[in-house]
């Protein structure tokens, strides 16, 4: 599979939400790559749904490996995953304070399971998050910083999920992260209701609070 | 100058190649695509008087930067952040044979049928696979005979490859947790690589200088750099703690672009203008086709300026009432009023929207880069507002034949 094939199937032409896909690790990927190297490759249970939920889309904050295969996962129900990973990768042998080797074989693994199914072109979007983006620590200068945040920019507008039928957001993680929650303050100030989850209990509804500016 | 449309149902292939082939990462921003779906065509009388008036710009710019160099008490006028004021004297020894000055100049087509220039990005100027290799991937798919296109990155990885030893390290520095940062940087570092030369990325802080000297001090990349390709803005690079970050100022490591930069950076640079004039450094170019630009306190209740600030970047906080919104013009105000001399006001200029074949109108920005004072490409965008800011879109830029 070339990466544009592989790009193509996460976000195949004519479906909604496809043009939030980004590219980043999708480019990242090693044209000779194929999977071959040990993948835990066990698709996890949702225990925190159980259907399909018309105005809802969900965002999945957790480790991009989990994140990915929890993306998957949702199809079953049939949501969309669209992966927004933003982060660089460094130059080899070099340490960084994000690890992002396994994001491109699990993009490639993701493929193989989405090739088979056939989502509805309007389904809902699971957007795809990695925890570990906020890793700034830097044992020492020498250390690559790619830790990056989500923007509001990289995901819809709430204009946009309402005018598509959305008015609910869950989020399934362990907890808020600053980044996402400036976000998704700004989604509840114009009525989109935000649920958490944190993958073991049902979603329940929150209220984010204001995140001031450092 | 017009615009032509990529074939409608073509252009999810074109976007997907953009991505791919072109180092267009970043191909949305929030419901906005950053790829335009037409292609700027200018005519080779457009294209050969863009070439004139942008050297002549840049030969007034390079003049007036090498002046301002060696009298930095004139300088005070351009308000320099503190931080960087205290650095420059450091400049002294700043030798343009050395280093690679790179520039873009933004022409913007007026309704008086002539062009009016609304900055230079003097310090850290983008899009260079977008004034590369996108004009190139537009061409195959409208007609390739008929159109031709510069190649800005050959122009610029020939023009580092002449102040450089055979295959020298250079350190791409950027901000790394960006990848739009990197996808400039990677575009260019691939090219000095393919040309045998070897490309590092790194942070402004894996640099380091001994003897005026740039050392990397990246993980697994230690040692002597022999170029420095900066993409990290001077404002952000002065409040990197510790401060590691003035060897930048007076090294001798050859660099694009040298802190020279910022005189010309800052949207204060017309203010100096007279004053240069007292010293016979002209600037009869810039001032043709620059609104005229003065102090905030000059143009108040003064309705027909606009306010710019000094340090701006991609469009944001220009106060272009119809362009922003009405929170956005009355915040940009608030700051106008609490920092004046972090802003400037120019006089606004009617931009000449141009019609697609599908009836839409998009106003534009076309950039015209320079290298050492010579043109060297274009890198344009497109926007429904008359204010070119993030939502605007990338568009290629081909010159179509005469025959």
């Amino acid at each position: 599979m070339s990466l544009k094939e592989v790009y193509n199937i996460w976000a195949p032409f004519g479906s909604r939400w496809i043009d939030w896909v980004r590219p980043v690790p999708f480019v990242s990927i090693n044209p000779s790559y194929v999977i071959r190297e040990w993948i835990d490759d066990t698709i996890p249970t949702i225990c925190y749904m159980r259907d399909y939920c018309k105005d809802m889309a969900i965002i999945i904050d957790l480790p991009a490996v989990n994140s990915i295969k929890e993306g998957i996962a949702l199809t079953a129900f049939g949501y969309r995953p669209i992966p927004i990973f933003n982060g660089t990768n460094p130059m080899p042998n070099t340490k960084a304070t994000t690890n992002n080797l396994l994001i491109g074989p699990l993009l490639i693994w993701g493929a193989s399971k989405l090739h088979d199914l056939s989502l509805k072109a309007d389904a809902n979007p699971v957007f795809l998050l990695d925890k570990n983006r906020l890793q700034r620590y830097k044992i020492d200068p020498s250390v690559f910083d790619n830790s990056w945040d989500v923007y509001s920019q990289d995901l819809p507008s709430a204009e946009y999920f309402l005018q598509h039928g959305i008015h609910k957001i869950l989020v399934r993680s362990d907890y808020v992260e600053r980044d996402l929650g400036k976000i998704l303050y700004q989604f509840q100030k114009r009525n989109i209701q935000i649920l958490f989850t944190n993958g073991y209990e049902e979603a329940k509804k929150i209220k984010i609070k204001k995140i001031r500016e450092k | 100058m017009k615009l032509v449309s990529i074939p409608h149902d073509q252009f999810a292939r074109y976007r997907v190649d953009a991505i791919f082939d072109c180092y267009k990462w970043d191909p949305q921003f929030l419901d906005d695509g950053t790829l335009a779906q037409h292609v700027l065509v200018i005519t080779e009388e457009e294209y050969e008087e863009l070439v004139r008036l942008t050297e002549a710009l840049d030969f007034e710019t390079r003049e007036a930067e090498m002046f301002l160099n060696h009298h930095l008490d004139l300088a005070k006028v351009l308000a320099l952040p503190k931080k960087i004021s205290h650095e420059l004297k450091k400049m002294s020894n700043y030798d343009p044979n050395r280093h690679v000055r790179l520039m873009r100049y933004d022409f913007h087509p007026t309704i008086e049928g002539k062009w009016a220039v609304s900055e230079v990005n003097s310090d850290v100027p983008g899009g260079f696979a977008e004034a590369s290799l996108l004009p190139k991937l537009a061409i195959q798919y409208l007609a390739p005979n008929q159109y031709v296109s510069i190649d800005f990155g050959e122009r610029l990885s020939g023009a580092i490859a002449k102040k450089i030893k055979p295959h020298g390290t250079i350190m791409f520095v950027h901000c790394t947790s960006y990848s739009d940062d990197r996808q400039v940087m990677q575009y260019i570092g691939d090219k000095m690589d393919s040309l045998g030369f070897r490309a590092i990325y790194g942070a402004a802080d894996h640099l380091r200088f001994q003897n005026q000297e740039a050392f990397s001090i990246l993980d697994g990349y230690q040692g002597k750099v022999d170029f420095i390709f900066r993409f990290t803005p001077l404002e952000w690079l002065k409040d990197i703690k510790p401060k590691t970050w003035e060897g930048y100022f007076d090294t001798i490591t050859p660099s694009c672009n040298h802190p020279i930069s910022i005189f010309a950076q800052t949207k204060r640079f017309p203010l100096i203008w007279n004053e240069l004039a007292k010293h016979h450094i002209k600037l009869d170019t810039w001032r043709e086709l620059l609104p005229h630009t003065t102090r905030v306190e000059d143009a108040r209740g003064k309705s027909d300026y606009i306010y710019k600030p000094a340090f701006g970047r991609v469009g944001e906080k220009i106060s272009i009432p119809d362009a922003c919104g009405k929170e956005e013009y009355q915040a940009i105000l608030k700051a106008v009023r609490k920092h004046s001399k972090d802003y400037v006001a120019q006089k606004r200029f009617i931009s000449k929207p141009f019609e697609t074949p599908e009836g839409e109108k998009f106003h534009v920005c076309l950039g015209s880069y320079t290298i050492d004072g010579k043109h060297a490409g274009f890198y344009a965008r497109i926007s429904k507002k008359a204010r070119i800011d993030s939502s605007a879109q990338d568009i290629p830029v081909v010159i179509e034949r005469n025959s």
